[in-house]
């Protein structure tokens, strides 16, 4: 397997606060990675570090750039805790102002589809309940295709079915050969092949 | 549509779905002209005449500086700064846009009304149009140089006040050439250099704004 990214002995310390040392991944393609830990062990300044959007004050993290820039993927897709949907727009919208280097609204209607919000495109985000405006974030896994994906808590809010379907997407990026990281409170076992549980 | 117009697009559609804040800009300004009347309505109308140009140019450089905030301040709480920094490729492009947006939505809505209350209180309709000018050159200046200032403090919570302690000295001396072109103009002298060195300002800070904007947003969010 292609390796896409790696850190050695990444740490991050803030106000002479330690918050995490010595993080040692290995991101191979097709693979997921599930970073699980307690409340302020870190998981999200980790996965903002691995995104590029904050920096890690010891430490490094090895980009392997040998991607295929030939297709229209982005390096990275980043699915914070934060949504990243305006309130003032509707679901369809969206999806379709996120969408950076094409206007393909077929892949808005398949995604609406598939996390089963088809009833909900024109509806404006302010009116849609949590776990609705979560699918919709979690909708940005499939409009905007990456070779990795980080995703903060992505099982937060979201009921069994849209975990179900949420699942259901991992699986189909893995099988692709992107790689997933995310952030969990606990272990996850028995629902994807090659998963790394990584306790932080 | 290209991410540039699509950019702007977004942020007119979320403007013209907020209700009246869109408005709030010319109000505040009519607000200020009003009690800078009832003020000092017992000066001689040559001296009114004489600085109102003036009081309006800076009514409109508080305006700016009051919606300086707005311009990244909603992408930053609810996470699209965050998606929109991981990209490589058209940061300055966003940046620009966002910028481009906020002036057309919050800046030239006052623009527009500046030069009319000046006529409606007296000022020559040559002076009204110099006014005009002036604004329309200055005030993108100003949204460019305040984007800085507003990328800077993003994620403080308070950051109204240290904003203004930021641009208001830069904006200085947009402020010098902007009411001397006015004044110039009211007075019958010549005032196009002024114009001219505004013009200079504004081209300047248009090609370097969006990038130190898009280094002083990784500032802030980390």
């Amino acid at each position: 397997m292609k390796k896409l990214l790696e850190t050695k002995n990444l740490s991050l310390t803030r106000n002479d606060y330690c918050i995490f040392s010595d993080i040692n991944l290995d991101i191979q393609e097709g693979q997921l990675i599930n970073i699980y830990g307690k409340n302020g062990a870190g998981k999200t300044s980790l996965l903002k570090i691995l995104a590029g959007i904050t920096e890690h004050t010891d430490g490094e993290i090895i980009y392997h750039n040998d991607l295929d820039v030939s297709t229209s993927w982005r390096p990275t897709t980043y699915i914070g805790h934060k949504y990243a949907i305006k309130n003032n727009l509707t679901a369809y919208e969206n999806l379709y102002y996120s969408l950076e280097s094409s206007n393909d609204e077929q892949i808005i209607l398949d995604a609406l589809e598939v996390y089963k919000m088809m009833d909900y495109k024109d509806s404006l985000i302010k009116h849609l309940s949590h776990g609705q405006q979560k699918r919709i974030s979690l909708m940005k896994i499939i409009t905007n295709f990456a070779f990795l994906y980080l995703i903060d808590e992505p099982y937060s809010s979201l009921d069994e079915d849209g975990i179900k379907i949420f699942n259901e997407t991992v699986q189909g990026l893995l099988s692709t050969g992107s790689s997933v990281v995310i952030t969990n409170h606990t272990e996850i076992n028995n629902i994807f092949p090659n998963t790394i549980n990584y306790k932080i | 549509m290209n991410y540039f117009t699509k950019t702007i697009n977004k942020e007119f559609k979320i403007a013209s779905r907020s209700g009246y804040e869109s408005l709030m800009p010319v109000i505040y300004l009519f607000i200020i002209m009003i009690f800078f009347n009832i003020s000092i309505s017992y000066v001689s109308k040559n001296i009114i005449l004489e600085l109102l140009p003036l009081m309006i140019w800076i009514s409109c450089l508080l305006i700016c500086i009051l919606n300086l905030e707005t311009i990244f301040k909603e992408d930053f709480e609810d996470g699209t700064l965050d998606q929109f920094l991981i990209d490589d490729t058209n940061k300055e492009e966003g940046v620009t846009a966002k910028i481009v947006a906020h002036w057309l939505l919050s800046n030239l809505p006052v623009v527009i009304v500046a030069p009319l209350i000046a006529i409606l209180l007296g000022i020559d309709y040559h002076t009204s149009l110099i006014l005009f000018f002036s604004l329309l050159i200055g005030t993108p200046t100003m949204s460019l140089l305040g984007s800085i200032a507003a990328a800077l403090t993003v994620s403080l919570k308070r950051n109204k006040i240290l904003m203004s302690i930021i641009v208001l000295p830069l904006y200085i001396p947009i402020l010098i050439f902007g009411t001397s072109a006015v004044n110039n103009s009211y007075i019958g002298i010549n005032y196009h250099s002024e114009l001219l060195f505004m013009g200079v300002l504004f081209l300047v800070f248009l090609l370097i704004a969006p990038t130190i904007c898009v280094k002083a947003l990784k500032v802030s969010l980390d």
